[in-house]
Parts: C-alpha cells; structure tokens; sequence
C-alpha cells in the first residue's frame, strides 16, 4: 500500500509517498498554484502515476497540510463577513487589547481587523460570568441585526456575546434564528469555536474562523474531486496547527484550526527523528530563507500552546491577530538565510528584513548589494559556491564579499572574514535569544535535550547554537528539505475541545471538576468518532491552573481516571511541580485556581516504518577539502569536506569537517564528532560547550 | 562619579564590535529574563497587564549598563535609585545573596508603590561583579485610599501608605521576617505584596545566576571592556543623534485640568536646550508642587523626559547610563516636577502623557514630521471597598484608553495605549473577580479633533457598582483643558466623567475621590485626541469612510469639513 502526504507552501508544495511493505520514500516538489492549490497536487499526482505506472488504488491514506486558511488572512481575501455581538460592544474587535507591540514607537499602528466597525451589528441581551441570564435576548433586535446581514450581501457571521462561554444559549438562538432566514448562510458560535473568556481573543478567533470557512469549504470540495478524478478513493485527513489530522468535516466547522499547518508536521517530523535515535526531548531549528523557527519535544510529544497569533508585524509578539487555537509551540525570528545585514549605529545588526527571493542574497547575482547571512556563509566557506541546491545554482564568491565588505567590514574596519563571522555570530546570537526562550525561560534544561536541526540554512548554524546552549548533541534528519511533509505521514489524528471556567481548587471542588472533564471528554469522543484513524481514542485531560490573583497560567496534564478529593489533590500538587519546573521556587500558602480545561483525544497512527534510503538523493560526490573559518583555530583553515551519502554506517569523523548534501550543508566544529545513523539520521556529539 | 572617570582613563584597550554586539545582546538578555519571570508570576496587575516594572543590569561601581523594555516609568529613575541606595547601605557592607529594598518616592520611582530590589552579584572568588535590579507596582501599599494612587484628600505622603527607606530584606538569600511583617501589617492585600515581594526575589535570582555565567565564560576583563564600551558607544551615539536637532530652545506650555474638585490649573511648561549634542530639559516654569496626590519627583520627570528624546531624537541604542550623560532634565526644586518630600505623589501616572504632550508640542516646532495632535489621555480608576460576606477587600485596577492624535501621514490610530504601554484588562475578567458590571464599551463619534489628519475617537467605558460603600479614586484630565490639535488641525471634543445615581446624573473632577452606592454607574467618556492639519485639506475620500464606519456623524462631517454625505 502507498500513502501519501503533501504539504502546500507558499512557493513549493512537497509531495511524498511512502511504499509501507518497502519503507521506501519517494519525495519531490512541485512549484504552488496560488489561485487553485488543489491542481499543483493534480498535475503532480498525475504525473507521478503515469511515469511510475503506479495504480491509483493502491493509494490507502491521504495526508494534507495546507496554507489556504493562512494566506486568505494574509492577504484579506476571506469571505464577506459580518460579527453580531452584544449591545454596546460593537468595538471589542477594533479596540482590541490596546498595548503596542513595540513601547518605544508611537508611529505604529493596530492590525487591520478581518471586519471593520461598519459589518458589526448589535443585539439586546446580557450574560453574567456565571452564565445566569441578566437580560432576555430581544429578538427584535436579532430580526434587525439579520436584516442588515442580508442587506450587506454577507457570505459568513460571526456571533460573539459577552460570557458565551458559561452560557451559549443567546447565540445558539440566534443562529436558529438566521437558519431559518438565511438558511445556506456560513455560521460560526463563539459558544462552538472558543468557549474561553476574555472577549477580545474569542471574537478574534470566531471571526477568523467566519472569514476562512466559506473559501475551506470550497477548497476541501475541490481537492476531493481532484483526488477521485484520478481515481484515488483514500480518505482524507487534513493536518491542524496543533500537530493533529482532522478528517475534512471538521476541518469544515473548525477552519480556522488549519492555519499554520505545515510548521506543525514540521515538528512532528523533529519528534519521529528523535524517537529513530532514543530521544524523547528534542528541540527543533528550522532555519529557511527568511525566519528561523524553534520549537520543542518533550517527552516524545511535541509541545502544544493554547494560543497562536497571525499577522504579526517583524515576528513580534502582541503585533497580529490573536487566535485562540491550540497550536505547536514555535517561536520564529527573523534569521533566515537572505535576512539582511547591516551596520546600525557602530554595531551589526540582522533583519528582519529579508532579500526574499529577488533580489536575493548578493551571491545569487540578481541584483543583491546589501550581505545576507547566506552571502557571509558563502565567503566563510561553509558553503560550496558550485553545489547550492545540489549544483542546480552557482553562488557568486566575490559578489558576496563584495557585499559583506560594502554592508559591514568597510565601516567598521573589519576585514572580509572577521565581517562575516561577524554576521555569522550575531545571527547564531540572535537564534540563542530565541532558543533561550524556548528552552531556559519555559522550564527546559537544555543539557537533557537533543537538537533536530533543518531547512536550508539550520545545519550550518545548529552546533554553534549548540554549544552556546549546552545541548549536548544536533542530529540533521534525512530528507530535511521536505521536513514537513515527511512529518504528515507519523501524524496522530487528533481533536480536542477545552473550556473556560473558574474554580478555585479547594475541598469540594471534586464534584463540578468531574463535570467539566466528563463534558470535554464527550465533546472530544464525539469529535474523534469522525476520525479517519483507526482504533479508540487516547483522552488526555489537561488544566490551565495559577495562583489566585495571578494573570499568566501554566499548563499542567492530568492523569485520567475518577474525579475525587484525592485527584483534587493530586491536581495541586501537579500545578507546584510545573510551577517550581517553570519559575524555580513555589509558595504552597497561596491558593491555586484553573481557569480553563482542555481535552485531547488522539488516535495514534500505526507507527510507519520508514527506510533510510531516499530514492531522490543526489549522486555520491568525492570527498575534498576546502578553506572555512573557524576562530577557534585561528581563521581560516583548510577543512575536509564529506559527503553525507559518502559516511559509512559505524564510520565517526571528527570536525572540523563541512558535511554536503543536496539541500544543506552541516558545519561541525572542531572537537564534535559526526556520524550517520542506523535511521540514516546525521548526529554530531558536541565536543565541548566553549 | 570619579570611579568612572578614573576607570575610563585607565582602561582603554578597543574592544571589537563584534564581541561588542553580542555580548551587549546577552547583558540586555538578562535584564529581558528577568523581567519575564516577574511578569509571569505577578499578582499586580500593572505588572501583569501593564508591564509597569523594570529590570536591569548594573556593573561594580553602579552604572546601568542594560535594561528590559519595559515601562518606560523606570527609564531614567533606576540609575539615581542605585546610587541612592548604595548611599544609605555601602557595598562593604553587601553579602552573596543581600538584597536591598527601598519605595521611597525621592530615591526611588516617584511614589510608593514601586518597590525597588537590588542584589549584588559576586562571582565564586567572592568579588563583586556588578548588581541586578528590578522595580514592580505593587497593588496596594496602603495610605487613604485604595491602590495608593489618590489625588484629592491625599495633601501629603503621610497620607500614601508605607514608605521603606534603603533596608536590607533579603539576607544572604532569606527574607527578613521581622521587616516583612511590618511591611505587611500597613498595607491593603498583604498576600498579593508578599507573592509580588517573592517574585522581585524570584526574579533577581534568575539575573545573578546568568551574570555570573557570563562572567565566567569570557573573564572580568572582557567584560569590564565591554561594559564601559556600552557606555561609551551609546554616549556617542545619543550624541550624535541630539546633533542633528539644530541649536536653540524650543518651548510649550500646557496644563491640568486641576488638582482635585475646586482647584486651580497646574501649568505645565517644558524648555528644551539643545546645544551640540547635548540636551537640556527644563521643566521649571511649570506651577509650584500641589497638596495632592499628583506630583512628579524628579526620577519620574526624568523617565518621561528621556522617553520623549527617544522618540523625537530617534535614540535608538539601548537605555543605559550612557545615554544619559548627553540628557539632563530638571526642574525648579519645590516645582510640580521636582517636587520635595513630603510631596504626596501617588497619582503621578496622571503626568506621563501631559510630560510628553508637551514635550511634542515643544518638538512640533523643528520636527513637525515626527510630532502628532496631542493624546485622548487616559483614565486609571480604583474602585475597592470589602466584600459584606466574606469580609475580604476588594481592589479593581482599570485603564481606560483613548485615541491617538492625527500625524504627518495618517489618522491617529483609536483605542491605543499613548507613552505608558498597557494592556487593558477585559471585560469578562473583570467581572469575574470584581463586584462591578460593564454595561458599553464603546469609541464616541465626532470627539475626535478635525484636520488633514484626523484625531482618534474619545472612548466611553460605563461601569456598574454592586456593592455599597465602594471608594472611587478617580485619576483622569482633559475635562477642561482640551488635547491640542497642530499645524491647524483642531482639539478634541473634551472628556467627562459621570456619575448616574438613581437615573440622576452629576459630572464628577477629573481627580475625585468618592463614595459609591450599589446600583451607581459611573460613565467615562475620554477626550478625542488632537488633529493634525486644516481640516479643510482632508481627502474627501477619507471623510466618506468616516461616516460610513461611524467615527463621523454625517451632521458633523458637514459642521467641520463642509462636505455633505447623504
């Protein structure tokens, strides 16, 4: 049997098939068709079948990341849609949390939100926090608020009121109420898609999830017809921001879980290599063109966080359009390989800007006159100017000299090599920032971790920021280069459901947290029956739990089992070992309360033997040796260069030596050693943290 | 300072820019780390929400070298509460672990809430390596009125809760019991103080630790480079930017509304000199200090100042001590902004959108480019009283946010945070820790000042009281003195603050302190902010959209630009 798994870029869309009796991959790359994504995939499939004469039922499974969801709240061009909300909220959305995302900038401005204040329409009614009802919903006003929806010729409506969460009643009302005038109108409940308090987060999210469900909707019906026009009748399972495939019904109803999907099989991919070497804590580095992106694994699972934010200006935090959907942890910087250098006032300093792809780094010869991080790696030697992307691009050396001279080393009196180890290390500075973050700053002690490093720029950099780290060892995966889409095919089916409710965790509390966990499960269970997956659902409970009075919440998971007074105090218990993970000391006086509940039901995929052979490597090339920098030994010195494809299993080599493939290049450092796996993974022990 | 002028003169070997650069990030990594770890676990609001705390990193002789963007309340009062610090507890006298403690508004940030942590760092041979500091806006300290924060009835500090001069609270890493339980014996929600005093604690441990690694790794003579370096660099640099702004003094005078019901204006007048490179702010024409919970100390004045120079000067290194050798800011002593002890000051964060407004229209006059109408202001109440059942007190912290004022380019952003950076607190939170209901939320239509570029929208927040007895402090301006339009452009509609009790309506001060029944509504309607430009050069276009998103009434689009929208 064959499955397939493909993941739709901005630029590429990566296919892969995988033969499950061989364990062979066979992967490739098909340039995107923005305006229809599915026939990129048609052409590709077609093709393939053709020349490989290969039957089109033997195709079991199907696995799909997309950016449709993104890119239309990108670029607005979701559908018409219209928000109903309480009487004297009109401008929660366009108010939004008011903090700007830069404090020394006053000449900044808000995200554009998905409506403007003219698509927003009252209606009279009012719920209490604890979902009592202070105020009847006044169907009048319904009748003239959808009145207005059908004079504006919306496509889609968001319904948000105050305290939905605790109550949904109102709204379930007024979408019976639009059904039975509108009957074919696109509905999303803030109640449905985000029953989790604070007002702003939720009618960001429930807009979203209006704005994109129309053109998902469209998308989903063509790509299946696509797929069956070609005789393909596997089923289909589409991949969420939160690590999990959905069957295509959900993704209908939750369209805005599907924005930022391919990052997410990105990780998964970091969490199979991990599991192929025997390690359960991983962190991940992604470094592409234009971000580097950091993410973590623990225990075999790839870390999840309960918001993800779209639109963001620079990669800064608190700059775009919050959602509040489950989302892989990931952490992107501006440090990609085209990202700009440039002198500011006396110092280095890097991106976020980016060449992009044109001009492009100075060394592609298109025009480029500002260095990039790429054009510094070039003249330190760390890349080979005649085998970039596998020999299918020249790299211009003096180009790129010229660049990292005119940028960096002319003004501040550096010669050539030190400008560019400059841009080097302030860039890996940059990533250690990010990492820190990721690892120190959120309780993981990266000295018990491993680092999977990819994309096109992340194994030259990896065991620098190793070391600055104390991560004892970097592994660069096999097939790196289609990471995502190779992270489909070990993805869990898996939906979840959480809720806000406020409860202090004292004696008594048994009873109504047995309610709340039996309700999500069910909601889950439910969810999960729809599933493409095979086998019963694994339930999770998870908590977001504080000290009362505390604004940040940590999350805690909770075992399974009967709610009673003793898993009351097991939940505490739980909470004070996160937070003394977290934050380093715990004060056991100060009363602890969880403020949303979270369930996760996962089928996990047959775990998929995949060999380690990649059938589209390039041809074996002889080994050499060529000058590359490295300040420890004094400057530039001439360094042996291998071929990844050339490593024998069981065969060590000690850095410094530069490690070709296709698609990357590793740069080991004098005193790692590097060998390649029995998985065909690339792993480095690094030698010393100096 | 002699040990600086000494240790520069001695120690001149270059350091690369590259070694510069990265080290300069991990300093200020630091100061950003710590400053992480006290937000997480903050009980304060204004730490949580409102970022109002700061952390940095000091060397051995009590230079700031790095600090965390965060408030920029602390920009210029951390170096001189160091200092003063180190005046009352002198180094020799500091062990691994001490860490001293001061909120007095003179020494300190301007008022007592802000409590000060400063721990010296040493390294394993015991010597000194340079200190970590952080400052937080603690709840309640306190004083008549809960929150601290009071204007009216607050005549002096007496009046504004504790106030701990320099004391050692932390001893080799444990805290003083004896001093906490005095601490705590003064002040309104002692549990949230003690939480917040542990994170300060928490969070200074989180900068020893990591200072200490970087010391380790590249020795104390690198760092030692480094660190005067930093100084030196951003010294030449805020130099260099102040001398693109031509010589000369360039003046602006505002105003408060008032003090508290039935008092008199508070003039704000601000001079700044700016004379190669090298920039004096002068605040000394302002009023004399007032007997209200309102003035400004000079760290706070300072803070606002240096903000100020940051954005019209582009300054655009990082805040340190360096920085500061090119701007002086003063003030006239006895001043609003230099007020002398026992000034009561609570209520000082009324000031930092008026300090900049004017340093704005000050800066209008040789950088009309940079400059904007001037801001809505913005509301800061506390509601608090205690709960009939339990017992237990209540304190609501809100912040109610305004527009932007119109700029070279485009309209003034609505519903933004002006100077100060905070994020409001929502609805649904509210309501569900505070005995009050928010009945509208919502821009005002037409408030905004008209121009080429339009003024933001006023916002109106009504706010339910559910419970008797509930103490208002009221902390908000432009009830009388309207946000300044520029270049043309016209003021703001003026704010109000209403009080509807029983279907009557009374407008309350600006700065009122008062009682509150169940069932009262109080009703704030912030200035629209400033516009910028004729009014009768804006686009058409623009002026359409207006009234059809409903920032514009159709009538008013008529009264001010003589354009009819049918």
């Amino acid at each position: 049997m064959l499955q397939l798994a493909f993941d739709i870029g901005g630029t590429f869309t990566d296919l892969v098939l995988l033969d499950t009796a061989t364990g062979d991959l066979d992967i490739w790359k098909v340039p995107t068709t923005p305006k229809a994504p599915d026939q990129a995939v048609a052409t590709a499939l077609a093709e393939r079948i053709a020349a490989k004469e290969l039957s089109p039922q033997k195709i079991s499974t199907i696995m799909h990341a997309t950016t449709v969801a993104t890119n239309a709240i990108l670029e607005r061009k979701g559908s018409r849609t219209a928000l109903i909300t309480t009487e004297g909220f009109r401008d929660v959305l366009l108010i939004g949390r008011q903090k700007r995302y830069d404090t020394y900038t006053l000449h900044i401005v808000k995200p554009k939100p998905l409506v403007e204040r003219a698509d927003v329409f009252e209606v009279t009614e009012r719920t209490a926090f604890d979902g009592s009802i202070l105020r009847p919903l006044d169907e009048a006003s319904v009748s003239k608020a959808i009145e207005a929806v059908k004079k504006g010729s919306y496509d889609s409506v968001a319904v948000v009121l105050l305290h939905s969460y605790a109550n949904p009643a109102h709204e379930q009302r007024i979408k019976a109420l639009i059904r039975a005038t509108l009957p074919d109108m696109q509905i999303s409940l803030s109640s449905f898609i985000s029953p989790k308090y604070r007002e702003y987060e939720r009618t960001s999210t429930t807009v979203a999830n209006a704005y994109v469900k129309p053109l998902v909707h469209t998308y989903l019906g063509a790509l299946d017809a696509a797929l069956k026009k070609l005789g393909i009748n596997a089923g289909l399972s589409i991949m969420q921001s939160n690590g999990g495939l959905v069957s295509p019904a959900l993704a209908r109803s939750y369209a805005v879980r599907i924005v930022e999907s391919g990052p997410a099989a990105g990780v998964l991919m970091c969490a199979e290599v991990g599991r192929d070497e025997g390690y359960e804590d991983v962190l991940t580095f992604d470094m592409g063109g234009t971000t580097a992106k950091l993410g973590a694994i623990d225990a075999g699972r790839a870390a999840v966080t309960p918001t993800f934010e779209i639109d963001s200006v620079n990669y800064t935090r608190g700059s775009g359009l919050p959602l509040n959907i489950t989302a892989i942890e990931l952490l992107e910087i501006g440090a990609g390989g085209g990202s700009l250098a440039r002198v500011d006032a006396g110092l280095v300093a890097i991106g976020p800007q980016s060449a992009g792809a044109v001009p492009g780094p100075a060394c592609y010869d298109r025009g480029g006159a500002q260095a990039t991080i790429t054009d510094a790696n070039l003249v330190l030697g760390y890349l080979d100017p005649n085998y970039f992307n596998g020999g299918a691009m020249k790299l211009d050396v003096e180009a790129a000299a010229k660049a990292v001279d005119d940028t960096i080393g002319n003004q501040l009196g550096l010669t050539t090599d030190e400008a560019a180890w400059g841009i080097h290390s302030v860039a890996n500075a940059n990533m250690e920032r990010a990492m820190r973050i990721v690892s120190l700053e959120r309780g993981r002690d990266p000295r018990k971790y491993a680092m999977v490093a990819f994309g096109g720029a992340g194994p030259l950099h990896a065991c620098r920021l190793a070391r600055a780290l104390h991560v004892p060892r970097v592994i660069v995966p096999r097939a790196a280069g289609v990471g995502s889409a190779v992270g489909l095919l070990v993805a869990d089916h898996k939906v979840d459901a959480t809720v806000t409710r406020i409860l202090a965790l004292s004696a008594g509390a048994a009873a109504t947290v047995g309610t709340v966990f039996s309700e999500l499960e069910e909601r889950a269970r439910n969810q999960a029956a729809s599933l493409q997956g095979k086998g019963d659902a694994e339930v999770k409970r998870s908590a977001w739990m504080r000290h009362v009075g505390q604004g940040y919440e940590i999350r805690v998971d909770l075992p399974d089992g009967r709610v009673d007074e003793a898993y009351i105090a097991a939940m505490r218990e739980a909470f004070l070992a996160a937070y003394m993970r977290e934050y380093g000391y715990i004060d056991r006086d100060a009363e602890i309360e969880v403020t949303d509940w979270y369930v996760a039901a996962t089928i996990m995929a047959s775990r998929r033997k995949i060999a380690a052979r990649v059938e589209s490597a390039g041809a074996r090339r002889p080994n050499k040796e060529r000058p590359a920098y490295f300040p420890e030994l004094g400057g530039k010195i001439p360094c042996q260069v291998v071929d990844r494809y050339a490593i024998k299993r069981g065969e060590t080599i000690t850095g410094p030596v530069l490690i070709e493939e296709r698609e990357a290049t590793t740069v080991v450092l004098p005193g790692d050693t590097a060998s390649v796996s029995l998985a065909g993974h690339l792993v480095i022990e690094i030698g010393s943290t100096k | 300072m002699s040990t600086e002028t000494a240790l520069r003169s001695e120690r001149n070997r270059a350091i690369d820019p590259i070694t510069l650069t990265v080290l300069w990030k991990n300093l200020i990594s630091i100061a950003e780390e710590m400053g992480t770890a006290l937000r997480r676990t903050a009980f304060s609001e204004a730490v949580r929400e409102g970022d109002d705390f700061s952390a940095a990193v000091f060397d051995r002789f009590g230079r700031m070298i790095a600090q965390g963007n965060f408030t920029p309340g602390h920009l210029g009062s951390m170096p001189f509460a160091v200092q003063n610090m180190l005046a009352y507890i002198p180094v020799e006298q500091l062990e691994p672990g001490d860490t001293l403690v001061t909120n007095d508004a003179a020494l300190g940030a301007g008022h007592f809430p802000d409590f000060f942590f400063m721990q010296p760092v040493f390294d394993d041979a015991k010597q000194l390596i340079g200190y970590v500091v952080n400052t937080a806006h603690h709840i309640d300290v306190g004083g008549v009125v809960p929150g601290s924060q009071g204007v009216q009835g607050t005549k002096d500090a007496f009046a504004e809760g504790i106030r701990i001069l320099p004391v050692k609270l932390i001893r080799k890493g444990v805290f003083d019991e004896d001093m906490l339980r005095i601490i705590m014996g003064n002040v309104r929600l002692p549990e949230k103080l003690r939480g917040d005093l542990r994170a300060q604690a928490n969070a200074n441990n989180v900068g020893v630790t990591r200072l200490r690694a970087l010391f380790a790794q590249y020795g104390r003579e690198t760092m030692d480079d480094v660190m005067n370096a930093i100084l030196d660099h951003s010294e030449a640099r805020a130099r260099e930017l102040l001398r693109r702004i031509p010589n000369g003094t360039y003046s602006f005078d505002d105003k408060f509304d008032d003090y508290g019901p039935g008092t008199d204006p508070i003039n704000v007048c601000v001079d700044m000199t700016f004379e190669d490179g090298k920039l004096t702010v002068d605040y000394s024409r302002s009023s004399d200090q007032v007997p209200a919970g309102l003035n400004c100390y000079l760290n706070y004045s300072r803070a606002y100042a240096l903000f100020g120079m940051r954005i019209f000067a582009g300054i655009d290194v990082p805040q340190n001590s360096g920085v500061m050798r090119v701007i002086e800011v003063k003030a006239r002593p006895g001043s609003f902004f230099n007020a002398q002890y026992p000034a009561a000051g609570g209520g000082r964060a009324g000031c930092q959108v008026r300090i900049f407004d004017t340093i704005n229209g000050a800066m209008a006059k040789v950088l009309p480019e940079r400059a904007m109408g001037a801001f809505s202001h913005w509301s800061n109440p506390n509601f608090g009283g205690v709960h009939p059942e339990t017992g237990k007190r209540w304190i609501m912290y809100d912040l109610i946010i305004g527009g932007y004022g119109g700029r070279v380019d485009t309209d003034g952003p609505e519903a933004f945070c002006p100077v100060f950076n905070c994020a409001n607190i929502p609805i649904e939170v509210h309501e569900t820790i505070n005995p009050t209901r928010i009945q509208r939320l919502e821009l005002i239509p037409d408030t905004g000042g008209g121009g080429r570029f339009r003024g933001g929208c006023g916002m109106r927040k009504d706010i339910e009281v559910l419970l008797d007895d509930t103490t208002l402090t009221l902390l908000s301006d432009r009830h009388k003195n309207a946000p300044y339009g520029l270049f043309g452009g016209e003021s703001g509609a003026l704010g109000q603050t209403l009080l509807i009790r029983d279907g009557k309506v009374t407008e309350l001060g600006s700065k009122e302190v008062c009682t509150l029944r169940r069932g009262d509504v109080l009703s704030f309607r912030l200035a629209g902010a400033g516009g910028y430009g004729n009014s009768s050069e804006r686009d058409p276009d623009r002026i359409r959209e207006d009234v059809r998103q409903g920032y514009v009434s159709a009538a008013a689009a008529a009264a001010t630009y003589g354009v009819e929208i049918t």
